[in-house]
C-alpha cells in the first residue's frame, strides 16, 4: 500500500504529465508561433473524445462483446466485459493503446487544420476568436450528441493498463499497480514530447516561428511563408495537445464532455505558460509544475487551513491563481524563465576579430566612381525664392 | 549594354479616393544603383510595396528578370531574389542580432517541420550560414550580435535591415530610406557600403532616399516622383536640373 504522501505524488505526476503536454503544445503555437489559441479545449477534448469513441467500439467488435446492445446506453456493461478480457491480453491492450494514440494524433491535427484553414490568411486576432468559438463548439457537440461520448452522462473507456494490476511489485495493491503504470506511461510520453519540442524549436524552424511571431511583414519580405508555417504549427500543436487529452481520458478511464471546460483546458494552460515563460520550453514545464503542485497542495491540506478562511477552499484555489496571474503580468511579464536567443549550433567563442583596415578607409571616403556637382535640395528653395 | 532587371509598366494603385500611384513606368538596369526621390506622400513606399507584392496594383505589370511577378505574394517575390527593406526598421525584436541575420538566409533545410528535429539534416548548411552572418556583422560593424535586436539603436537597426537583405543572397535589393535618421557621417558610410557591395557582388539596388546631397554621388540613375507619378528621370545631374523636379519637390513638401 502506498502512503498518503506517495499517493499525493502519484496524483501530482498524473495531473502534471497531461498538462505538461498541453502547455508544451500551447507554447509551440503561442510562445514560438505567436498564434493566440484561446481554444486549447478543442484539441484536448478532441483527443479525449477519440478515446471515448474509438477503442471501446473496436474492442467490442473484435471480442464480439455487446452484440445487439446499444454501445452508449449499455456502456458500463460492455466496458466491464471488455476490461475483463483485456486484463489478460497484454498485446491487445498495447495494440489498442497504440492505434488509439495514432488516431488521436491524426484527429487532433485534423481539428487544427479544420479550424485554421478558413482564417489562416487573416490577422492573428481572428484566429484567436475562431479558436475560442471552436473550443466551445466541440463541447456543445459533446454534451448534446450522446452517440459520440455519451453526452452529459459520459462514457467508459476500456483500460489498456488493466494488465498491470495482475502483477505485484513492492507490495502495491492491484489498483495502485495500474495507476503507477499509467502514470509512468504518461510521464514518459510527456518527457518524449518535451524532448521533441526542444528539438523542433531549437532549430532554424524555431527561429522562423519566432520571427513570424515578432514581425509578420519582415518575415514575408525575407521569403518566409507565413501562412503555411502558421498552419503547420497549429496542426502540430493540436496533434500534441490531443495526446494530452487522450492520456488524461485513459487515466480517468472515462470521458465526460463537461470535464473539458474552457477554464481547465484553455485558461489554466495559458496561466501556466505565462507563469513559466512563453517561448521557453523548460520555463513552461516549471510553470506547469508549480501551478499544478500549488493546486494539489491546496486540496491536500484543505482540512488544515480550511477552518481559518471564511469561504470554501475550492475558491481559494481560484483566488490564488487569479492573484498569481496578476502578479506575473505586473512584475514578471516574461515569466520565470524568459525567452532566450537560441543557439542552434555551437559557436567557437566570439565572432572572429575585426578586420580593421578596409572598413575604415573605404567608408570615410566615398568611392570615387562618380562625383556629380550637386545642388542640395535646400538650395532649390533658396533659388526659387 | 545593361538591360533592365526590373521594370514596371503603367502601375496604378489607389486607396479609396487617394491615387497613390498612377501610370508609373520604371526600368532598373542590372547592376545599377537606381534612386527614387520625391516629397513625402509621393508614392515611393507604395511603389516598393507594389513591386514586392505587399500591395496588389489596380492596374499595370511588374516584371523581374523577364518574369511577370505582378500580384505574387511577398515571400515568392523575395524567393525570386528581389528583396525589400522597410522604411521603419522592423527587426524581430526577441531574436538576437545574429538570429535576425541567420533567418534571412534562404534554403535552410532546418526550416522544415519534418527536418527541424533532425539536426544532422541541417547542421552543415547552418554552419555555413553562421559564417556568412558573422561576415555580414563584421561588414556592418555590429558588435551586439548576441543581444536581442530590440536593444539596438535606430541607426544600428538600419544597418541590421541592410544586413538581413544581404543575407538573403538577393539579386536585387529595394531599400526604403536606408539612411533615414542616421547622421551624415554614418549615412555616407552606409551608402559607401552599399556601393561597395554593389560593385563586389553585382547586386542591383533601388533606393529611396530623402537627402539627395548624401545619396546622389553614389547613384547611377534617378527617378523623381511627385503625387504618384514619375515626373522626371535620368542621371543625377539631369534630374536635379529638371525644373519639374524643383517644382515638384517644393510643391509637395513645403508649399
Ligand atoms: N495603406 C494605405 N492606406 C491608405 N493610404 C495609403 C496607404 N499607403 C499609402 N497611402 C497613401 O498613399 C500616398 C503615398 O504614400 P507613400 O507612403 O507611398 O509615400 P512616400 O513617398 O513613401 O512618402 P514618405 O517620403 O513620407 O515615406 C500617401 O498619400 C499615403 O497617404
Ligand atoms: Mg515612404
Amino acid at each position: 500500500m502506498l502512503s498518503g504522501e506517495s499517493l499525493f505524488m502519484l496524483d501530482l505526476v498524473a495531473t502534471f504529465a497531461p498538462y505538461m503536454i498541453i502547455t508544451l503544445s500551447l507554447n509551440l503555437e503561442y510562445g514560438f508561433g505567436g498564434v493566440p489559441n484561446f481554444g486549447k479545449t478543442l484539441a484536448v477534448a478532441g483527443g479525449a473524445f477519440m478515446v471515448g469513441y474509438l477503442p471501446g467500439r473496436i474492442l467490442a467488435g473484435i471480442m464480439g462483446v455487446g452484440q445487439g446492445m446499444d454501445y452508449v446506453a449499455q456502456n458500463a456493461q460492455i466496458i466491464t466485459e471488455i476490461n475483463n478480457r483485456l486484463v489478460f491480453n497484454v498485446p491487445l491492450s498495447l495494440g489498442i493503446l497504440l492505434i488509439t494514440l495514432v488516431a488521436v494524433i491524426l484527429f487532433g491535427a485534423f481539428l487544427g487544420l479544420l479550424v485554421t484553414v478558413p482564417v489562416v490568411r487573416l490577422r492573428a486576432d481572428y484566429l484567436a476568436m475562431t479558436f475560442l468559438a471552436a473550443g466551445e463548439v466541440i463541447l456543445v457537440i459533446g454534451n448534446n450528441y450522446p452517440p459520440l461520448v455519451g453526452g452529459t452522462l459520459g462514457i467508459g473507456v476500456p483500460d489498456p493498463f488493466g494488465w498491470a494490476s495482475t502483477f505485484s511489485v513492492l507490495g502495491l495493491s492491484p489498483g495502485e499497480m495500474r495507476n503507477v503504470t499509467v502514470t509512468l506511461f504518461m510521464a514518459i510520453t510527456a518527457i518524449i514530447i518535451f524532448l521533441y519540442a526542444q528539438k523542433l524549436t531549437h532549430s532554424p524552424l524555431g527561429r522562423v516561428l519566432r520571427a513570424i511571431r515578432d514581425d509578420e511583414n519582415s518575415a514575408l519580405a525575407l521569403g518566409k511563408d507565413v501562412t503555411s508555417n502558421r498552419l503547420k504549427v497549429i496542426i502540430f500543436a493540436s496533434a500534441i495537445a490531443a495526446i494530452g487529452g487522450a492520456l488524461y481520458a485513459f487515466y480517468t478511464a472515462n470521458v465526460i464532455s463537461t470535464a473539458y471546460s474552457r477554464v481547465s483546458w484553455t485558461f489554466w494552460p495559458w496561466v501556466m505558460v505565462m507563469l513559466g515563460g512563453a517561448a521557453n520550453n523548460l520555463g513552461v514545464v516549471c510553470g506547469t509544475f508549480i501551478f499544478v503542485a500549488v493546486r494539489k497542495l491546496i486540496i491536500f491540506y484543505k482540512d488544515i487551513f480550511g477552518p481559518f478562511i471564511p469561504f470554501d477552499v475550492v475558491w481559494l484555489d481560484m483566488l490564488l491563481l487569479g492573484a498569481a496571474l496578476v502578479f506575473i503580468l505586473l512584475y514578471k511579464p516574461e515569466g520565470l524563465l524568459p525567452e532566450k536567443p537560441i543557439k542552434t549550433i555551437k559557436i567557437e567563442g566570439p565572432p572572429p576579430p575585426k578586420r580593421e583596415a578596409p572598413e575604415e578607409t573605404s567608408s570615410s571616403q566615398a568611392p570615387s566612381k562618380k562625383k556629380v556637382g550637386l545642388k542640395l535640395p535646400f538650395k532649390f528653395k533658396v533659388r526659387k525664392k | 549594354m545593361s538591360q533592365p532587371v526590373l521594370n514596371t509598366v503603367n502601375i496604378r494603385k489607389t486607396f479609396g479616393g487617394v491615387v497613390a500611384l498612377d501610370s508609373v513606368d520604371i526600368n532598373v538596369d542590372k547592376g545599377s544603383m537606381t534612386m527614387l526621390i520625391g516629397p513625402n506622400g509621393s508614392g515611393k513606399t507604395t511603389l516598393i510595396n507594389v513591386i514586392s507584392g505587399f500591395y496588389k496594383p489596380d492596374r499595370g505589370q511588374v516584371t523581374f528578370e523577364g518574369r511577370d511577378i505582378t500580384g505574387q505574394p511577398p515571400n515568392k517575390v523575395s524567393a525570386y531574389g528581389l528583396v525589400r527593406t522597410f522604411q521603419i526598421p522592423s527587426p524581430f525584436v526577441k531574436l538576437s542580432v545574429l538570429e535576425n541575420l541567420l533567418i534571412a538566409s534562404k534554403g535552410n533545410p532546418g526550416e522544415s517541420f519534418l527536418k527541424a528535429p533532425l539536426k544532422m539534416t541541417w547542421h552543415k548548411k547552418e554552419s555555413e550560414i553562421y559564417d556568412r552572418a558573422f561576415r555580414v556583422l563584421d561588414l556592418l560593424n555590429l558588435k551586439l550580435w548576441d543581444q536581442p535586436a530590440g536593444v539596438l539603436s535606430g541607426g544600428q537597426l538600419k544597418l541590421l535591415e541592410i544586413g538581413r537583405a544581404l543575407m538573403t543572397g538577393a539579386k536585387m535589393i529595394m531599400m526604403d530610406e536606408p539612411a533615414a535618421g542616421l547622421n551624415p557621417v554614418l549615412a555616407h558610410k552606409v551608402f559607401a557600403h552599399i556601393c561597395d557591395i554593389k560593385q563586389r557582388l553585382g547586386i542591383t539596388f533601388l533606393i529611396i532616399e530623402h537627402r539627395l546631397d548624401i545619396a546622389l554621388q553614389y547613384v547611377d540613375y534617378v527617378y523623381a516622383m511627385a503625387l504618384g507619378t514619375v515626373i522626371s528621370h535620368g542621371t543625377g545631374e539631369e534630374v536635379m536640373n529638371d525644373p519639374k523636379v524643383i517644382e515638384g519637390y517644393l510643391g509637395g513638401t513645403c508649399a
